[in-house]
């Protein structure tokens, strides 16, 4: 809506005649170009290569890539998208808890506090992460030896989080600034009016949240979740330092398929699984979008 | 003859410019082999051949930095171009092969003086591939079990015994897979070569028969219900890691790494090892010099000293705790005898000549990698 009326005021109050017009238009062609060609030279080509080297098997096309995949992955594809999508719920309920404490907070110095705090993670990178809970999370680790100092559980009773809880864990203490940041955001510049009223006439602020702000930053927090889903899938050091057992991640099994047995073809195919997974919920999100605009 | 000798001054003088060459070494394997280079090797060779410098390029742990490095062999073979960017590679054994089948390497042993050191069969066949003549041995590596002597007092001898004390303690024993590492690789394939029900020589000569990969669902099936009471490790560091906290009392380890992470006070120094029969694999990385190097006589030289039976001993056994590359009796007159034993002290030479297995070859290696994704859950 913003880019169409742009463009139309753009039309009709430009003075110049069609010739400098198209030349302009030229321009801004050429101008295009250089940014256009690294997305293609670097990323659309090697996509469309990829995609075709997913079809190839010893040297002719065929679906051999896919049938192995299916064959010894599909466990793996199941999990994969389970843990993201558990992880995307998780961060979700996160982040409406965080943008919401800090928009409907009644303690400055807490607010404060929560507010300069929950941004760290976000500047720790996958793989310090994965090291960090690493030992954390060992049967032996930090968090269990404080919980057994504390006397909230014994040394017997205590496991290790080493599994498909850590990757979890470790996707949702990662991404849920990133989409808190966006969502506080969005809640901080809705009209306050209404959570006014709604405060006025009795609503708890928990009530607030969920009936008055929630809906009114939904596409915020869709793109945040779909942005992190997206993330969560390609992220391949978390699980190869937590859990590169079966089942894993994709991105785990990808990078076997390569290194163990140098097997582009099968690597390929589970990279466009990992494709159709991530752009399904990127259609969800397209599509809510175009609905929003309409 | 005064112009003559001036002649020949001018052509020394333009030539000493060109005798400063940069040698650019590329290894596989952790930080620790690029700082072999850089600290040690590099040094060394700059103090023997002066002028002449040594740049190490590191590209990655594990199988995926040698995939690199021939990767870049590829892309340099297609390009056809002349002169290739690698003077001196250092990779694992299974990357060997197919650089010899592709005609990457130079045949470059012959060339120097401590190619004859070289004795052990890995040099000559690499996972079935002649490579004999283009490789010189950096080092050999072996895998074993890694066990607290405090909470086990006899250790299994050998697989049979440790699926037996597996099940009679669940969660004790811990390695880490086949995604993990190559610890945990080693470990299958010397649960193969145990229970596989084949004849293991044939999978580690050769030759390839897809009827051979037929016997192994039994030998997966038992792996499976082994799994259950097996705690599984988040790689060859974590095995050690759990092994150090005390989560697990044994498991599958490098022995280099073994010793370093307890010469670092990482592990404590009661910890043993033990070689279970029939044995575990091991295996060599190389030194490799690409056919299209520009610095060949450098190339070599730079070989030379690496496996000189006085840098085997200093650099090798002394720092890193591996295996020689070269003949171990050579390497052994320039060691004290202290260095010497502790190398040997669990697993005794012995017991390297008989336990000490190669990986399988390649075809029979990734059948079983595959087996084990289809078959173990």
């Amino acid at each position: 809506m913003s880019g169409g009326s742009l463009f139309r005021r753009g039309e009709t109050n430009h003075p110049l005649g069609t010739k400098s017009m198209s030349s302009k238009r030229l321009l801004g062609l050429l101008l295009v170009l250089p940014a256009l060609l690294v997305i293609v030279v670097l990323f659309i080509i090697p996509l469309i290569l990829s995609a075709v080297g997913a079809f190839k098997v010893d040297g002719a096309f065929g679906l051999g890539n896919f049938v192995k995949t299916f064959e010894l992955y599909t466990q793996d594809i199941v999990f994969t998208l389970l843990i993201t999508g558990l992880s995307t719920i998780l961060i979700g309920a996160a982040s409406v808890a965080i943008g919401g404490y800090l928009t409907l907070g009644e303690h400055p110095r807490a607010v404060a506090i929560l507010k300069f705090l929950y941004r760290w993670p976000m500047f720790i990178p996958f793989i310090v992460v994965g090291q960090i809970l690493r030992t954390f999370l060992a049967k032996n680790g930090m968090m269990n030896n404080v919980a057994i100092e504390l006397g909230l559980t014994t040394p017997l009773d205590a496991v290790s989080l080493l599994d498909w809880r850590g990757i979890v864990i470790a996707f949702v203490w990662k991404q849920t600034p990133f989409v808190a940041l966006l969502v506080s955001g969005a809640m901080a510049s809705l009209n306050r009016d209404t959570i006014e009223a709604a405060r006025n006439l009795g609503a708890s602020r928990l009530r607030v949240l969920v009936e008055i702000i929630v809906p009114q930053v939904a596409m915020t927090l869709t793109v945040g979740l779909v942005l992190s889903f997206v993330t969560m899938m390609s992220v391949l050091s978390v699980p190869l330092m937590i859990n590169a057992q079966s089942p894993t991640m994709l991105t785990a099994d990808i990078a076997f398929r390569v290194n163990s047995y140098g097997d582009y073809g099968v690597a390929n195919a589970l990279g466009i699984v990992s494709l159709v997974l991530a752009s399904s919920v990127a259609w969800i999100y397209l599509r809510a979008s175009m609905k929003e605009r309409a | 003859m005064k112009r003559l000798s001036y002649a020949a001054f001018a052509v020394a003088f333009a030539a000493l410019p060109l005798h400063a060459e940069e040698l650019t070494v590329a290894t596989a394997g952790d930080q620790n082999m690029v700082d072999y280079i850089n600290q040690y090797l590099g040094p060394l060779f700059e103090k023997t051949y002066p002028g002449d410098t040594v740049r190490a390029v590191g590209t990655g742990p594990g199988d995926s930095g040698s995939q690199k490095i021939l990767e870049r062999f590829d892309a340099q073979s297609a390009a056809n171009t002349k002169i290739w960017d690698v003077d001196v590679a250092v990779v694992h054994e299974k990357f060997v092969g197919p650089m010899v089948t592709k005609h990457y390497l130079d045949k470059y042993r012959s060339d120097i003086d401590t190619g004859k050191l070289v004795t052990r069969g890995n040099a000559k066949m690499a996972l079935g591939t002649d490579v004999d003549g283009y490789v010189m041995p950096m080092f050999n590596s072996q895998t074993a079990i890694a066990y607290n002597p405090d909470l086990i007092k006899n250790p299994p001898k050998s697989y049979t015994e440790l699926a037996d004390w597996v099940k009679a303690h669940p969660k004790q024993f811990g390695y880490n897979g086949i995604k993990g590492g190559a610890s945990g690789v080693s470990f299958v394939m010397g649960w193969i070569y145990a229970f596989g029900g084949g004849d293991a020589n044939v999978l580690m000569n050769g030759p390839f028969k897809e009827d051979e990969t037929k016997k192994w669902d039994a030998a997966f099936k038992g792996l499976n219900e082994f799994n259950k009471n097996a705690t599984l490790t988040p790689g060859n560091a974590g095995t050690l890691d759990m092994l150090a906290r005390g989560e697990i009392a044994m498991g599958p380890v490098w022995v280099d790494m073994f010793y370093s992470w307890q010469a670092s006070g990482q592990l404590p120094p009661t910890m043993k090892l033990v070689l279970p029969a029939p044995g575990m694999p091991g295996q060599p990385m190389h030194y490799v010099i690409p056919e299209k190097t520009a610095h060949k006589a450098l190339a070599e030289k730079f070989i030379a000293l690496a496996t000189s039976p006085k840098v085997q001993a200093e650099g090798i056994v002394k720092r890193f705790n591996w295996y020689p590359g070269i003949d171990a009796d050579k390497v052994k007159a320039e060691l004290d005898q202290a260095t010497w034993d502790k190398l040997f002290v669990d697993i005794t030479p012995k017991d390297l000549a008989d336990k000490g297995k190669p990986f399988p070859i390649a075809p029979y290696n990734n059948a079983i990698l595959e087996a084990y994704e289809k078959q173990v859950k």
